[in-house]
């Protein structure tokens, strides 16, 4: 960093430091901390739609009993245990495979599994609602190649609705991680592999030992991105789920009730309660911190 | 160099102008929410057209969202407070009517005053009804009936005679002989929407509720019944299972399944296949064997609001009474063209009310249509209608699985426990 | 070709070839559907189908397309470009000119990337209304400027703008803005096509918030539109279709555009 020395030169650095970083904390302190501490102020209230009143702990004893927030809690915690770790092992696979420079059409590929990310969240949903549907295409395919001899029961059964939520939401993000693997080992000198390929050291070997290690920082970079979206997985679930009449679980059994998705059915589908709605919010900020602190922790460890 | 700077802060003057010119306000004229384009919003545009022929300044901006989407931004709007940008008139769904008129004291415009209600059918009124006041102008019904393939009915042995006044194991006897001759199931089912159970319960007059508005699950004999009926569907395997809307129609339209019990407002969908004219039906809802229980239920259904922040209270409240009050012939109009059956009784004398209909082989579906209508039970949709409602969709898949029908009840008690203090 | 390495090259190709396909094959699925009529999309068609211009014909006819697709754009562009300049003069800044305080700011707006929106909803709706900016396009843009992750991406890329670059320029005299304009804007171009890309897509696919705030059908988006058409009792799918196909035009336009720069400022940002 630049070296300061006289006091004039310090002053003229902090004026300079301050206006560029200005408008931004400016725009957030406004458009995000005063939200976030008016709805951590209601998440101390009770009561139902505007008639709100100063609960104090009454919300955490509510949510301490509350079955559709175990319910909302464990889903998240599905979602997170396997989807997370498949995208991103997907992606560092594919990312591997396409670093190789004699591979060809690797624009092509490249381009094609990140094209998944740019699609409207809208249309995404009507998509693979009318891909999965019983007698729909994944099914037919499924069958016509031999995979399956029944239809799989995707909309209808709690386990496969699951199921077909991690795969709508690894297709829609793993092209995006894996664009990120890629361009931190393109960073990576080609000299390293030679070295390791001439003394023998085989593709598996290198990509464990060699690429992975020095991907850590992205690697990291990624398992904490996707940790957040997934605690606050929303957009996915909500859109896949609906479409039936009023009321209407989040999916079969409530298969793909989220935390986001609890939060807002708290506020706009049930009674409104937007104390609660916000102390549910609160939770996942709390999971997110404490995970993401955990993954910073153990990727300190072995430095 | 210089040049390429003047050229940079120029552009950044220039986007800073164009962002105050965002904040333009528009025009004001009586504003409507609501959220089908081929539906309400056509309706409501005929209704103003209606109006603006005796009231030549009468200006309406129908705007449309998904039907969600207009709940979330009305809630939205009443919890913060801001009147700004806020509609005149919104539609809002029956079954959340007393949670809105509940939770947002004030917000809506009493009607009683202006509107006579003794002419539309009495659970429309009832359910907008708070503290003796009246706050709806009720529009579409969602009055049930049971349409069935007269073919598929024919090549298992019945007549058309047979389905008039079905029990629900009647129902059952001949659902399973149909798969037996025809290889069809007897309907589609989406275990993620507890719609049938709603159906069936208020046919016994029951709710998830009493009368005071406290829940009513584990000792509810409506309830009970409907979930009852639910399960041996489901037992006797004659459903097609779906999983959503589209999934639902394709079942009964493509003639995959021989019948559908459902509000009025599919007869249109129903219709929409031309091929299948003449082979279709429709009779009375099967009817549960309950003290009180009649062959005539409801699903779905909408009403009229008018904001009370709008500036254009009183215009708002003359226009909805002058049309959706009044005019018979526009009820016709919209039977007709929108396949919209209103809640109130006297269109029933109107001429398209009176038609029999070719495509369900000369009966006179609107008419009878028109009676159930006149008998639904009047129920408490309460404040939590949707919260039990997800927590019964819920528990379906282990009813289908074969959990006992008390077992549910009592999960489904726990859950909401929770839920509606 | 040894069979080994034969073998090798067909399972790497191999698996490529089915993951880009599986990537594509819903873009062609919603191609497939705008050509088809409601009827035989609900039916589970396959094929293409004779309806396309009906399809095309009845969007143009319920949809103003003009209108909301230059709302889209207006919003899309107008908060792209806000949010690349405030966001990478607060990576430049946040990096280059460092302090105790300003390290502890930016750990507090990286902390705000774990609060969900759907908590901050009822509080924001609450600020825009006494703003007098409901249904305004700028109450949509606003809240979108200040963004802790492009921030945090500028910051990432900053780590690796020459410091031999800045020296020099400060011996010539420059002030610190014009070095940022004229030096490191113009050397972070591919950083700006990354960034672009990414927020760009953000913007035009954005639902919840524009959905909350805009009241009038004037003030739409593209993305509203589709949402609402899919969603009638009655959704007329093959319309739906071509509203999709059209709403993911743009994006897949800017996308083709700009992908070379994209991959190499994505290069930058993970140094």
């Amino acid at each position: 960093m630049t070296s300061v020395s006289s006091g004039a030169q310090r002053k003229r650095f902090d004026v300079n430091g301050w206006l560029f970083v200005g408008p931004a904390l400016v725009l957030i302190a406004t458009f995000m901390i005063v939200p976030i501490l008016h709805s951590l102020w209601m998440s101390f209230q009770q009561g139902r739609g505007m008639n709100l009143t100063f609960g104090g702990f009454a919300n955490f004893a509510k949510l301490w009993n509350d079955p559709l927030f175990l319910t909302a809690l464990t889903n998240t915690s599905v979602f997170f245990v396997v989807q997370v770790p498949i995208m991103l092992a997907l992606a560092l696979v594919m990312a591997a495979l396409l670093n190789d420079p004699n591979l060809r059409c690797r624009g092509l590929f490249r381009t094609a599994i990140f094209l998944p990310c740019v699609t409207s969240l809208v249309a995404y949903s009507v998509l693979f609602k009318s891909m999965f549907v019983t007698d729909g295409i994944v099914n037919s395919t499924l069958m016509t190649v031999g995979l399956i001899g029944e239809p799989i029961p995707w909309m209808t059964d709690p386990f496969w609705f699951k199921v077909m939520v991690i795969v709508a939401i690894t297709w829609r993000w793993t092209g995006y991680n894996m664009i990120f693997y890629l361009a931190a080992m393109q960073n990576i000198d080609r000299s390293i592999y030679e070295a390791a390929r001439i003394d023998g050291v085989p593709t598996a070997a290198r990509f464990a030992f060699l690429t992975v290690p020095m991907l850590k920082p992205v690697i990291l970079f990624t398992i904490v991105t996707s940790t957040i979206g997934t605690l606050q997985l929303f957009d996915e679930v909500a859109n896949l789920s609906s479409g039936a009449a009023a009321g209407g679980a989040a999916g079969p059994s409530n298969a793909a009730l989220t935390l986001s998705l609890y939060i807002y059915n708290l506020t706009f589908r049930f009674m409104p309660s937007f104390g609660y709605a916000a102390l549910v919010s609160y939770v996942i900020v709390f999971l997110v911190a404490v995970l993401s602190f955990l993954q910073f922790y153990v990727a300190r460890e072995r430095d | 160099m210089n040049c390429s700077i003047t050229a940079r802060i120029g552009a950044a003057a220039f986007l800073g102008a164009s962002l105050l010119a965002l904040t333009a306000a528009e025009a004001a004229k009586l504003t409507v929410w609501c959220w089908d384009p081929n539906f309400n919003v056509a309706i409501m545009k005929e209704a103003g057209d209606r109006y603006a022929k005796t009231h030549p300044d009468f200006k309406l901006d129908i705007v449309d969202f998904a039907k969600i989407d207009v709940e979330q931004k009305l809630q939205t709007g009443l919890a913060s407070g801001v009147a700004d940008g806020m509609p005149d008139i919104v539609l809002i769904e029956d079954y959340g009517a007393q949670k809105y008129l509940q939770s947002f004291p004030g917000a809506f415009a009493p009607l009683s005053d202006k509107v006579d209600y003794k002419g539309f059918a009495p659970y429309k009124v009832q359910l907008a009804t708070l503290d003796g006041k009246v706050y709806s102008m009720p529009f579409d019904s969602g009055v049930t009936g049971f349409y069935y393939r007269k073919d598929y009915l024919a090549a298992a042995g019945y007549k058309p005679e047979d389905v008039q006044n079905l029990t629900w194991d009647k129902y059952l006897e001949i659902g399973k002989a149909i798969e037996a001759k025809t290889g069809k199931k007897m309907l589609a089912l989406d275990p993620n929407d507890a719609g049938y159970v709603r159906i069936i319960m208020q046919s016994a007059g029951s709710w998830y509720f009493d009368k005071d508005g406290n829940a009513n699950i584990t000792g509810n004999a409506g309830l009970k019944a409907a979930l009852d009926v639910e399960a041996k569907i489901m037992k006797a395997n004659i459903y097609k299972p779906v999983a959503g809307w589209n999934n639902w129609v394709g079942a009964f339209t493509s003639g995959d399944v021989a019948s559908v019990f459902t509000g009025v407002w599919i007869t249109g969908t129903v219709k929409s296949q031309a091929d299948q004219a003449g082979k279709w039906g429709v009779a009375p809802l099967p009817k549960l064997d309950l003290p009180g229980a009649v062959a005539a239920s409801n699903l779905g259904g909408s009403s009229w609001y008018v904001l009370s922040a709008s500036k254009a209270k009183d215009e708002a409240i003359d226009f909805l009474n002058d049309v959706y009050a009044k005019d018979i012939d526009f009820y016709q109009k919209i039977l007709v063209e929108r396949g919209a059956v209103g809640s109130l009784l006297a269109a029933r004398t109107g001429t398209a009310y009176s038609s029999n209909d070719a495509f369900f082989g000369g009966e006179p579906i609107w008419q009878n249509f028109s009676k159930w209508l006149s008998e639904v039970p009047s129920v408490n949709y309460g404040v939590f209608t949707n919260e039990v409602d997800s927590a019964i969709a819920a528990n379906l898949p282990s009813l289908g699985k074969g959990a006992s029908v008390d077992d549910v009840l009592k999960a489904v008690d726990a859950q909401v426990k929770t839920q509606i203090q | 070709m040894n069979p080994l390495r034969l073998l090798r090259a067909t399972v790497v190709y191999g698996f490529l070839s089915v993951m880009a396909f599986l990537s594509v094959f819903p873009f062609l699925w919603m191609a497939v559907g705008a050509t088809n009529a409601t009827a035989d999309i609900i039916k589970g068609k396959v094929g293409f189908g004779d309806a396309l211009a009906t399809n095309v014909g009845s969007f143009f006819a319920q949809v103003h397309v003009g209108l909301v697709f230059w709302n889209s754009a207006k919003i899309a562009i107008l908060s792209t470009v806000f949010t690349l300049a405030v966001s990478s003069l607060a990576g430049y800044g946040f990096e280059i000119f460092r302090s105790p305080a300003k390290e502890r700011l930016y750990r507090a707006i990286l902390l705000t990337l774990m609060v969900p929106f759907a908590a901050l909803m009822i509080p924001l709706f609450m600020m825009m209304g006494k703003a007098g900016l409901i249904n305004t396009h700028l109450a949509v843009l606003l809240p979108t400027i200040g963004s802790a992750f492009i921030i945090f991406y500028f910051r990432q890329s900053t780590k690796a703008f020459p410091h031999e670059l800045r020296d020099a320029a400060r011996v010539d005299g420059l002030k610190e803005w014009q070095i940022f304009l004229l030096i490191y804007v113009p050397v972070m171009r591919s950083t700006y096509a990354a960034a672009f890309i990414i927020v760009f897509m953000t913007a035009w696919n954005s639902y919840l918030w524009p959905l909350i705030v805009l009241q009038s059908n004037e003030m739409k988006t593209i993305t509203l539109v589709v949402s609402s058409l899919a969603s009638a009792y009655y959704p007329d799918f093959g319309v739906v279709m071509v509203g999709a196909t059209l709403a993911t035009l743009p994006t897949l336009i800017v996308f083709f555009a700009m992908q070379r720069q994209f991959v190499e400022g994505m290069l930058g940002s993970v140094k």
